[in-house]
């Protein structure tokens, strides 16, 4: 084993250098083109793009080797996980509709292009009535509308492709889930770590602020915000994020709190590690799968949110979400049904994705549960 | 070498306070460890004995400054470590180890064992990866274990695996002192042996000193060269190992030996203590021990017995004496 490990090491050295000049290289590359985008052209990216792209870089560098250092770990759980079938089948919506909103447009037609010649197509299979005031013969003439292959879900009252639709409402949808809750969950995580483990006077005024932020109407913030600044989806997903992490917060703390009790704190403390090293590399790592669950949890609650704020109006209407289309989609619901039923069939699906597959996974991390 | 005392503990007190109420008054204080003092000498173990909740395990902590005393002195070395601050504490830290009870929750379940020994090595300044691997390795085969083992997680262990590994974290720095605090009592007899010769090879191969706490008074006979028998927060014994088993002096010394089984003497006298050890909240006046003495004196409830020498090292706090 010695011999193995003498062995393996300068390979791994080398490859890790090779790692590190690559990961300038492609960070030198994307400031580039930030200034060539901010001074010389316009638009090459917009700034969306690059977040993705820096969230991309940060992934590949940190956060793959940190999924192969604790491959077994992880094969663990998800041994355990993969025990409740639901869970995995939730994994499997989710993923599916992650590769949905990513290619899917590649595929489906302009979401935004208006045909009024087929508006109102329903969903092959089923036909529409429709009373028609005739011009020429002064007479209601009934209209039968069949629906085509070419529009597998529909068009709505401007004839837009459904189907092209609620793909690019899944992407919405996901982004505004991913985003506010990253947010919410990053605050919550510091707030509860730094609380408990520094305790007395600082744990009573960072849960006293918790408190109070938790009381605080943050529909009502919203909706307030949404009428000051205008609806900007970008915004709604920052407030959305900065107020949700109160929950997070508390749910860390305690978990923390039995956490610098145990024993392999103390060890530590004894070897002689720093406050920093014992928040980064022994609490944050035992608290990940909590923050695991909580986030698969939290997800749907954020995508309902944006969805209600879109249903009541002031959701941003350059975006078509899915809250959005199913606004539209209830003023006719006795006729063109399936423009509402068709995001929220989506929602549904992608609510009750996440909240089975965060049941799993909060059994599998459960030490005291066997799966 | 054996002379040279590496660590004195000198009326060593920790009370807890206890408040309540709206202002959060202090209603009252445990006192938890309530005047100790002893000494420790190079490569000697000194057992420490007593019932649970006697202050064993705080006393062990607060040498390790994992809880501050509030009163008394701790001597390392010459160094006194009761006044030392965070940075120079850190550099000294890694002389005094510990082991602890639970070998379950001694080890970070999100660590490999490379990773949890792995970091002993980085605090104290082993920044290069492959040499850390290295010496890991070393450890582990030091305590028993196998190479491949430092890629496992705790989980995948036995308790008394985990307890090897526990000892080779401590170990990995080098220390001249382990506080070993019930290290064996969680663990099966057959795996307590084991973990105890472990630990007496290492004494003898690096020259570590161990205070070791144990309420089961074998463990201490097979491990010890000094014991002290703690009750209440108070030493009331400390002696020579041979001297402490063969001329027990404190009654509850005496009590506590009698309850050691044995396998030759069937029907042996046991001295049974009425009652239970009372709150360290609100101990007896007196000797602390005279609630539950079956060699009782009218003094006991009146005066507090001092711990005197009675010849040749033989510590007992005791008004028969």
């Amino acid at each position: 084993m010695t011999n193995r490990l003498k062995n393996i090491k300068p390979i791994a050295q080398k490859v890790g250098d090779v790692k590190n000049s690559i990961f300038i290289t492609v960070i030198a590359l994307l400031g580039i083109t930030l200034l060539l985008d901010i001074f010389v052209v316009e638009k090459i990216f917009n700034p969306l793009t690059y977040l993705y792209i820096v969230l991309g870089i940060l992934f590949v560098r940190y956060g793959i080797p940190l999924l192969y250092t604790s491959r077994r770990l992880i094969q663990y759980y998800w041994q355990r996980a993969s025990r409740n079938k639901l869970a995995v089948g939730g994994l499997a919506f989710i993923l599916f509709l992650i590769l949905l909103a990513l290619i899917g447009p590649l595929f489906t037609a302009d979401p935004t292009a208006v045909n009024f010649e087929e508006k109102n197509l329903p969903p092959p299979g089923f036909t529409l009535e429709e009373s028609v005031y005739d011009l020429k013969t002064g007479q209601f003439i009934t209209n039968r509308i069949t629906g085509t292959t070419q529009h597998p879900l529909g068009t709505d009252d401007k004839g837009r492709d459904l189907l092209a639709m609620i793909i690019s409402g899944a992407r919405v949808s996901l982004q505004v889930g991913l985003f506010a809750t990253g947010i919410a969950i990053a605050l919550g995580t510091l707030i509860g770590v730094t609380a408990a483990y520094l305790g007395g006077k600082m744990d009573n005024v960072l849960m006293r602020f918790t408190d109070i932020m938790m009381t605080f109407p943050f529909f009502l913030l919203l909706v307030f915000i949404v009428f000051i600044f205008g609806p900007n989806l970008a915004l709604i997903v920052i407030v959305i994020g900065l107020t949700g992490w109160t929950g997070t917060a508390r749910l860390i703390r305690s978990e923390t709190l039995s956490l610098r009790t145990r024993e392999f704190i103390m060890a530590s403390k004894a070897l002689g590690a720093s406050d920093g090293r014992i928040i980064l590399s022994h609490l944050i790592p035992n608290v990940i799968s909590l923050i695991i669950v909580i986030a698969t949890l939290s997800i749907p609650g954020v995508i309902l949110a944006e969805a209600a704020l879109s249903f009541i109006g002031l959701g941003d209407p350059t975006v078509a979400s899915w809250g959005m289309i199913l606004k539209a989609g209830q003023q006719n619901l006795d006729t063109t049904w399936w423009v509402a039923v068709a995001p929220g069939i989506m929602l549904f699906l992608t609510v009750l994705a996440f909240n089975f597959l965060g049941d799993g996974l909060r059994d599998a991390f459960d030490p005291r549960s066997n799966v | 070498m054996l002379n040279h005392k590496l660590l004195e503990v000198e009326n060593l007190k920790k009370y807890y306070l206890i408040t309540g109420g709206l202002l959060a008054r202090q209603v009252g204080e445990v006192k938890a460890v309530d005047g100790v003092s002893f000494y420790i000498k190079e490569g000697e173990t000194l057992g420490l004995a007593g019932e649970s909740g006697c202050g064993k395990s705080t006393l062990g902590r607060i040498i390790l400054r994992l809880e501050e005393p509030t009163e008394g002195e701790i001597i390392y070395q010459g160094i006194n470590i009761t006044r030392l601050g965070k940075k120079e504490l850190r550099r000294l830290r890694k002389q005094i180890q510990i082991i602890f009870q639970d070998p379950q929750s001694s080890l970070d379940p999100r660590m490999t064992v490379n990773q949890s020994i792995g970091e002993a090595l980085l605090i104290h300044g082993m920044k290069d990866e492959k040499e850390r691997a290295k010496r890991v390795v070393e450890i582990l085969e030091r305590v028993g274990l196998e190479a491949q083992h430092a890629w496992c997680y705790p989980h995948e262990f036995s308790s008394g695996q985990r307890q090897r590994i526990g000892i080779g974290r401590a170990l990995a720095v080098n220390p001249k002192l382990i506080i070993a605090d019930e290290p064996v009592s969680a663990l099966d007899v057959s795996i307590q042996a084991q973990i105890l010769n472990l630990m007496l090879d290492l004494q003898t191969e690096f020259g570590l000193a161990y205070l070791f706490i144990a309420h089961d008074l074998s463990v201490i006979r097979q491990i010890s060269h000094r014991v002290a028998i703690m009750y209440l927060g108070k030493i009331v014994e400390l002696a020579e190992k041979g001297e402490i088993f063969q001329n027990p002096l404190h009654p509850y010394t005496e009590a506590l030996l009698s309850a050691i089984p044995n396998i030759r003497q069937r029907k042996k006298a046991r001295i049974l203590l009425p009652g239970s050890v009372p709150s360290p909240l609100n101990p007896p006046a007196g000797c602390r021990f005279h609630t539950r003495c079956h060699r009782v004196l009218p003094i006991c409830d009146k005066e507090e017995p001092p711990l005197k020498d009675v010849g040749e090292g033989h510590l007992v706090a005791c008004h028969l004496y």
